[in-house]
């Protein structure tokens, strides 16, 4: 019996190894293409479900429609996406695919029925700014939209709108600090509250590829194009004289403050001052400006337009590349007292040799809340 | 983005660097079109490139004193990442000299290929090999640091380099412990040695294997073997690692393969009854000339590299003689016993099953079921040699109390 136990057995554990070694290492996310369609279509469809929060205005009525979020969790989801504010954990946003990430905190798109999509729906239409196209909420969706083209297009299961994480750290509330933090891929939203205002809404950081448009639910969606035009319009309007002095001597293929890089703005700003343009021209720069400012709810959008507004004579352009912002190495930034914004076109990354732009939006003095 | 990789070989008065590149970035900072025509691009820009490398490539010894800077062999090749895909990018060899009298361990390394004018990119810095650290294997690069921007000030930093001392017996233990590795991992060395031993315990009558010859002529036998094998392969690895004898390793890897394939047929017929010892022996050159392979890979300078000779054959011949003490002892038990013939001929058969799928991989270059298998298997050959103690000792022992039942009482 034996001597036939060790005959058999070689062969067969032989097999056995060539049959369980010779699989693919799959990727171990968790998101499946189908279900992430119809995070989209859940997502795009605005009316809200809320029937509790209606009377509420403002931070309180953020606070009301988060709690109503949480009551649609059980007590696992509810763990995943209630943490104790911490700025390490505030820190932990990226512009990978969280595949290559896999370090954001929070509750995954994925993992939420259509209820709780609904009321997550509900919460960030209290945030970002409705019915403006490829804007605000629309530029979101837009973002997500894009993630899951990138899932069929050859990116794979890393990438798609199931991919994105929802956190709230610290709990939400109209005294103490905590963040609504929301992102994933090529999106990352950050509103800071402390002591029962808005403290921060940065870093915000907006990417998309491809950049043509994509579509979904009868809709198309090119989020990152009025920002792309609104800054070759900004450029093309300068003088020659000025386009010299705004025009950097460094190639630039990426932002320089994405993540990871905080509290890092240069101590010299470069380019060229605004002060020293014509009116026209400094409301290109504005309108450049309100099209990250205004993604917000329109009363904290005010806020911070008001406030860049009001730094804008001493608030510097500098761009690198050409002026028609279309090609892999073109850069725009905008750095103020306050506001820092730039604009990178680089390389494609699924979608092989198309350029494709990230973009980052922080404040010297509020992101993360100034925590 | 993809990154800019230096990986460095420390020696005892120099460094050999390997630059790594990403082309798209380079075409930004170099000034020509690189990236959108890397097809002979080494022909059509060598001397330019070389030129451009060795400006920005600057070590200084701590007194300010700058080293020599040697641009080498320069390449263009395909890489991949997961996090940006598929790209081409720049190989260059590039030779570090420090001032005579100069600590090639301690320098301050200056470097902004790219990074002068592309202020995005990053460089990552770090020792592939350093003998003295017994740091010997490739597999993982020791991170030095990363040359990136400073931002706030808007100026490129430089890195200062520190190496910890080292030594010689660091460097030469660490070549034992890589002997010891190959052969753990050197599936195919160990199986041509195991299947010449499987018959070697027998007695030859005619063509065919017999009976068991006695503990004393088994032990003889096996010891003759593994002596000869080590002599052969000691001599190769010794002429191959001198760079007196250079053979490309597709033909020797097919070689050892054939050589497995050989002792296979040998354990079920007797090919070469009492010559196992010159078989042996002549199949030892060619894999010491595999394992010479690996030594002449660390491109280690003379010092260093008789005392790895040395410490890697070491490591071999301790590996080698402690999996041999392992599996001889059952070989003996069970080559007295009836089903020893089942056991050789099976085990051989598998054997020469391997051999021939390697074979096939070594011709073709692809890995197939077989092989991969083998290798999958080979992580549990603790377990095989366990059961074959345990099948060695039962039927040992069954045979014996049969023998003992037969006896007149």
């Amino acid at each position: 019996m034996r001597k036939h136990f060790v005959i058999y057995a070689l062969p067969a554990v032989l097999l056995l190894n060539v049959i369980t070694g010779c699989k693919e290492n799959e990727d171990d996310s968790t998101t499946t293409p189908d279900f992430s369609t119809s995070i989209t279509t859940v997502l795009s469809n605005t009316t809200s479900a809320n029937t509790t929060c209606g009377s509420a205005t403002g931070l309180a009525k953020v606070v009301c429609l988060a709690e109503s979020f949480k009551s649609t969790l059980d007590a696992t989801q509810l763990s995943a996406v209630q943490l104790t504010y911490s700025k390490a954990n505030a820190q932990r946003w990226s512009n990978l695919p969280e595949g290559l990430y896999r370090n954001r905190v929070g509750l995954d798109l994925a993992s939420l029925d259509e209820t709780q999509l609904a009321a997550f729906r509900d919460m960030m239409v209290a945030v970002l700014t409705l019915n403006t196209s490829n804007e605000g909420y629309d530029e979101m969706l837009g973002n997500l939209v894009a993630d899951d083209y990138l899932n069929t297009a050859g990116g794979g299961s890393t990438y798609g709108a199931g991919n994105y994480y929802l956190a709230f750290l610290g709990i939400p509330s109209v005294t103490g600090l905590w963040e609504l933090q929301f992102g994933g891929h090529h999106y990352t939203f950050a509103n800071t509250y402390n002591n029962g205002t808005i403290a921060g809404v940065t870093p915000s950081f907006r990417a998309i590829e491809p950049m043509d448009a994509v579509s979904a639910n009868n809709k198309n969606y090119q989020p990152m194009e009025q920002e792309r035009q609104a800054f070759a319009a900004m450029l093309g309007a300068l003088s020659s004289a000025e386009q010299t002095t705004a025009k950097l001597s460094s190639s630039f293929n990426d932002v320089l403050l994405g993540p990871g890089k905080d509290a890092q703005f240069p101590t010299t700003k470069q380019g060229l001052q605004v002060g020293s343009l014509s009116a026209d021209k400094k409301t290109l720069v504005l309108n450049a400006i309100q099209l990250y400012t205004n993604d917000l709810d329109s009363e904290t959008a005010t806020a911070f337009l008001n406030k860049y507004t009001s730094e804008l004579d001493n608030t510097y352009i500098a761009f690198a590349g050409s002026t028609a912002v279309t090609s892999e190495n073109d850069y725009i930034r905008i750095d103020g007292p306050s506001v820092w914004i730039e604009f990178s076109y680089q390389g494609g990354i699924v979608i092989r040799g198309t350029p494709h732009p990230h973009s980052v939006w922080r404040d010297r003095t509020s992101d993360y809340g100034g925590q | 983005m993809p990154n800019s990789v230096v990986l460095l070989n420390i020696q005892s008065d120099r460094i050999d660097a390997e630059v790594q590149i990403p082309l798209s970035e380079l075409q930004a900072a170099f000034g020509h079109a690189v990236n959108d025509s890397s097809t002979g691009l080494v022909a059509r820009l060598g001397p330019d490139l070389r030129e451009y490398l060795s400006q920005h490539i600057r070590p200084v010894s701590l007194n300010g004193q700058p080293w020599a800077v040697a641009v080498g062999a320069l390449k263009v090749q395909e890489t991949k990442n997961p996090i940006n895909g598929t790209y081409r990018e720049l190989t260059a060899q590039v030779r570090l000299v420090p001032p005579v009298g100069q600590d090639v361990r301690q320098f301050v390394f200056r470097y902004d290929a790219v990074l002068h004018q592309v202020v995005t990119h990053k460089i990552l810095v770090s020792v592939r090999q350093d003998w003295v650290r017994g740091q010997v294997v490739e597999e993982s690069p020791a991170q030095v640091g990363v040359i990136e921007l400073d931002i706030i000030n808007n100026r490129i930093p430089t890195l200062p380099v520190n190496l910890k001392t080292g030594s010689l017996w660091t460097g030469f233990r660490a070549m034992v412990q890589l002997g010891i590795r190959h052969i753990a991992e050197g599936t195919d060395h160990l199986l041509f040695l195991l299947v010449l031993l499987l018959p070697a315990p027998l007695l030859v009558t005619g063509s065919k294997w017999h009976g068991f010859g006695g503990v004393r002529y088994s032990l003889r036998r096996l010891l003759l073997i593994v002596t000869a094998f080590t002599i052969g392969h000691s001599f190769t690895l010794l002429l191959g690692t001198l760079a007196w004898v250079k053979l490309p390793s597709q033909p020797v890897e097919i070689l050892i393969a054939v050589s497995i394939l050989v002792s296979a047929v040998h354990a079920i017929r007797p090919l070469f009854p009492g010559r196992e010892a010159w078989v042996a022996g002549g199949f030892g050159l060619v894999h010491g000339l595999a394992f010479a392979d690996t030594l002449t890979n660390l491109h280690l300078e003379s010092g260093p590299l008789l005392w790895s000779l040395f410490g890697f054959n070491l490591g071999i011949e301790l590996m080698q003689l402690s999996i041999v003490a392992l599996v001889i002892p059952w070989l003996i038990l069970l080559s007295q016993t009836r089903i020893y013939k089942a056991t050789r001929i099976v085990g051989a058969m598998l054997a020469g099953m391997a051999a021939l799928a390697w074979v096939l991989e070594r011709v073709s270059g692809q890995a197939n079921i077989i092989t991969i298998g083998v290798e999958q298997l080979a992580d549990y050959a603790i377990w095989l040699v366990l059961g074959l103690a345990l099948l060695a000792v039962t039927s040992w022992w069954q045979t014996h109390k049969a023998y003992s039942r037969t006896l007149p009482g």
